[in-house]
């Protein structure tokens, strides 16, 4: 077997000859125009990067099926692992089954949660000193801005992930609507991170945010940071299409919106943003980078422009993508509660129906990260309102978690304990939530550590955890085997302390005025001690990874073989044999009665065909 | 919203050629109302894109605007009207079996779109100063960007729609689609019919709305 | 058969002269009486005439025959 067999090699190849490619075609046509310089650095990367990732898709055969269909060639869907190859060599190409994908996006995530990551403790490590100690002030803000990208990149590829295996065997469907659609999404995230990694040679300083003027002023590598997410974006909006169409329309008979497993309401409230808003900061990001190859003056003043017009594109995204990050993990948690503790989630509507509330409060609170800004005052109090309301459906969502765990017959496998982390870690992150949305202390604690650990928490609390609760809670549905169990406890010892100690911590030293994003600060502002601790943690937490992942590759050889139902779940995918065979559910489903009655007596959720009717 | 029964739900990968496995009409209505639904929900989030881009202009004019050539404005307008009207004949052509008015209402709307373009890249743009002096510039000032801006992202999606219309016009003539089953064609003409949707919003913001500056 | 193309095709040209109609007002308003909300508001006329008539966005909730 060739290694040419291998989509992602074509593909990768394809994203070369593609990015040669645009170089050569802008110098031949300078050469033609009489231009001078005949080099132009901007135009050629931009060029390149826009041809390297349609030669990645072309490479990789993304685009195979519907160039047959623009000719009229008919393309079967074929399932099962490729003919005449190992089976693994489906997981690197192109393959139209959503399990398939789901492990691409789940795999994929995983690497970049550790590149990210790794980011992240190389930077750490010279904060925990006064002085420069191995990093210079410029290479400082490269690390800490591709650590923002690096993770918020594994954090959609995670969701893609769970969202990917998890809707269409929960919804009890066979596939998601539009499988093709599916994998040509997947396969955008590969170039996307091709050219991420590739702004790393270049040098960009902007954080995550990449504000003009300093975007538009910078090194090339802001256009391939701007590329990069703009092909992410784009995944994100076909992937968020074919999930909401997937679960209005790939429901089986009696499978009613509100007998969904929970979920999918988080999935389908998170899709609804991320169809929608990711379409502005493509917008930004294409603007600045015209604004840098043209001249056109958006973001200039001296134009008639404003850089307060890209903080609200931006945000208007940005925002709302908070809320795509960490409802999945909120519908996680909802969804693993009521099974380890054995009774019916507490309002059930009511927390499918805040996934909503947030969704849609989501997209009016963005002018909170712009209150020193200088944006018109009156702004000020509209968004910080409009801020404080997402604490209710919130709120709606930690109650019903209370109401589920009370009284339950509970027990503590590693999922649980990290359903229970992300509660405790996500109310650190809510709990610091309403001190920033308020005008007063937001304009104290602007740009300060306080945010940083602010933000860690909730994404911890509402991605991180619960993604790691996912992972060890389907690994026996994926892989057939359970994984070391002891190996999982000490996963979790170790990363939830150390998580406390480093929100907590970043939060401390940013009141005693740590700013965020500066590669040294003043011995006087006595955050040193408070420094190393989070280092120490912050290694800590890359420690307990590093467990996961050995558990994870090591328990799919030697674990012990899990069966179908281990966790004696009520849930579709957990009727089916483990691992999941090609075609998940052999008969069609009926959804005879509501999903968490768990310690009900006779209530029955699903019935498969031919069996009789006792889950 | 009705449910697919998993029978379909299986079948329904098989695109619009169908799976020789499941029945064909089921599997058909099914993955028709899929692909409809798929196609409004890109149209959903398109509308965001150039709702984000009107938003700019309002942001960045005001109650200002650039100065216009205005009877090129009504000119192109009414081009992409007339586009949208002939891509309607050619639909309704497909629907009732008329092959002649198919045919030929898609080349119509392939013509004025290419128009339409063209009246954008040459008077719009000033693009070829040898026929028609442009004043606006990409770089001068904010008035002009935005003008590239605005009528440069809906230009790249007249000129995909062109594209569309030419696969779906050769697929057509090759007796790929029938009365019953054209999902090519009605998907090239709501997406032709969205862009010129997207049209009738940028036309007032750019040519109508706000005082005029020199 | 033929009495119903006809009428299809005359629904379309008909839509089609309507929106030309608006069109033009919304020219002369915009040269003689440039009212952002009116202008907005034939716009919208205009777009809910194209949604229902040539992109028969109905065709989403109702299921009608095979097209």
């Amino acid at each position: 077997m060739s290694l040419m067999s291998l989509g992602l090699v074509r593909g990768l190849i394809g994203q070369a000859l593609g990015t040669l490619a645009g170089l050569f075609l802008v110098t031949l046509i300078r050469v033609l125009a009489g231009m001078d310089p005949i080099w132009a650095e901007e135009p050629a990367w931009v060029t390149g990067a826009v041809l390297g990732v349609i030669g990645f898709l072309i490479g990789v055969g993304a685009l195979t099926d519907w160039a047959k269909w623009t000719v009229g060639i008919p393309t079967p869907l074929h399932h099962g692992p490729p003919v005449g190859k190992p089976a693994w060599v489906r997981y690197f190409s192109v393959d139209y089954n959503h399990k398939v994908i789901g492990i691409q996006y789940g795999v994929t995530g995983l690497l970049m949660l550790m590149i990210g990551g790794a980011f992240a403790v190389i930077f750490r490590t010279e904060l925990s000193r006064t002085g420069l100690q191995f990093l210079s002030a410029d290479t400082y803000n490269t690390l800490l801005s591709m650590h923002g990208w690096a993770a918020l990149m594994a954090i959609l590829l995670g969701i893609g992930g769970m969202a990917n295996y998890l809707v269409p065997l929960m919804l009890g469907a066979e596939d998601m609507a539009f499988p093709r659609l599916n994998a040509f999404a997947y396969w955008l995230n590969v170039p996307s991170i091709v050219l991420l990694m590739t702004s790393l040679f270049f040098g960009w300083d902007g954080g995550w945010t990449v504000y003009p003027p300093l975007s538009v002023i910078g090194s090339v590598g802001y256009q391939f940071v701007f590329y990069s997410i703009f092909t992410l974006g784009l995944s994100s909006v076909l992937g968020s299409l074919n999930l909401i169409a997937t679960i209005l329309r790939m429901r089986p008979p009696g499978m009613t919106l509100f007998r969904m497993p929970i979920f999918c309401w988080a999935i389908l409230a998170t899709s609804m943003i991320q169809l929608t808003a990711t379409q502005l900061i493509g917008l930004a990001f294409l603007m600045v980078s015209f604004e840098r190859l043209l001249g056109m003056g958006f973001f200039d003043f001296e134009k008639g422009g404003t850089p307060i017009l890209f903080q609200h594109l931006f945000w208007f995204y940005s925002h709302p993508a908070v809320y795509i990050f960490v409802l999945p993990g909120l519908g996680i948690i909802s969804e693993i509660l009521p099974v380890f503790a054995r009774k019916p989630l507490f309002g059930y509507r009511w927390i499918a129906l805040s996934s909503l509330a947030i969704a849609l409060v989501g997209f009016l609170v963005w002018g909170h990260h712009m209150f020193t800004s200088g944006y018109a005052e009156y702004l000020r109090v509209p968004f910080m309102l409009a801020t404080l309301l997402v604490a209710v459906p919130t709120g709606v969502k930690f109650f019903s978690w209370l109401g589920t765990i009370w009284g339950g017959r509970l027990t503590f496998p590693t999922p649980m304990l990290f359903v229970l982390g992300a509660i405790s870690v996500f109310l650190i992150g809510g709990l610091s939530g309403p001190i920033l949305a308020t005008v007063a202390s937001d304009l104290h604690l602007h740009d300060s550590y306080f945010v940083v650990g602010h933000f860690h928490a909730t994404i911890f609390g509402g991605f991180t955890f619960p993604f790691f609760a996912a992972i060890y809670y389907w690994y026996p549905k994926i892989t057939g085997r359970m994984y070391n169990e002891a190996m999982g406890k000490l996963h979790f010892w170790i990363m939830t302390p150390a998580f406390w100690m480093m929100s907590i911590g970043q939060m401390s030293v940013g009141v005693m005025g740590m700013r965020r994003r500066i590669a040294d600060y003043d011995p006087a502002l006595g955050v040193e001690f408070g420094h190393i601790l989070v280092t120490i943690a912050g290694f800590a937490i890359a420690f307990s990874i590093l467990i996961m992942i050995y558990n994870l590759l090591h328990s799919a050889e030697v674990g012990k073989v899990a069966g179908a139902n281990p966790w004696r779940s009520r849930s579709p995918e957990w009727q089916i044999p483990s691992p999941v065979p090609e075609h998940s559910f052999a008969a069609p489903i009926a959804v005879v009665g509501e999903p968490y009655d768990y310690g009900l007596p006779n209530s029955t959720y699903i019935r498969m065909a031919g069996a009789a009717g006792d889950d | 919203m009705s449910a697919a029964t998993a029978h379909a739900v299986a079948a329904a990968h098989a695109g619009h050629h169908g799976d020789h496995h499941a029945p064909a009409v089921d599997n058909y209505k099914e993955q028709l109302r899929n692909n409809r639904l798929g196609l409004w929900l890109f149209f959903i989030s398109e509308t965001f894109l150039f709702g984000g881009l009107l938003a700019v202009r309002f942001f960045l004019w005001g109650d200002h605007r650039p100065e216009l050539d205005q009877f090129i404005g009504l000119l192109v307008t009414s081009v992409l009207l007339l586009s949208s009207f002939t891509m309607n004949l050619a639909e309704k052509g497909m629907e009732h079996g008329d092959m002649k008015t198919f045919s030929r209402g898609l080349l119509a709307t392939a013509v004025l779109g290419t128009i339409f373009l063209l009246g954008v890249l040459v008077f719009e743009w000033g693009l070829f100063p040898a026929i028609y002096q442009g004043h606006l510039t990409p770089w001068d000032n904010v008035y002009g960007a935005v003008v590239f801006a605005m009528t440069g992202m809906h230009a790249l999606h007249v000129l995909s729609g062109i594209v569309f219309i030419f696969i779906v016009w050769r697929l057509g003539r090759q007796g790929h689609y029938t009365p019953q089953r054209h999902w090519g064609v009605e998907a090239c003409a709501i997406y032709w019919h969205f862009v010129d949707l997207v049209w009738i919003f940028f036309y007032p913001a750019l040519y109508l709305i706000g005082t005029p500056v020199h | 058969m033929n009495e119903k193309r006809a009428a299809a095709y005359r629904l379309s040209a008909t839509v089609a002269l309507v929106l030309a109609v608006l069109t033009i007002i919304e020219y002369v308003a915009g040269v003689y009486w440039p009212s952002p909300v009116v202008l907005m508001l034939l716009a919208l006329f205009k777009a809910v005439a194209v949604l229902n008539y040539f992109m028969h966005v109905s065709r989403l909730w109702t299921a009608e025959e095979e097209h």
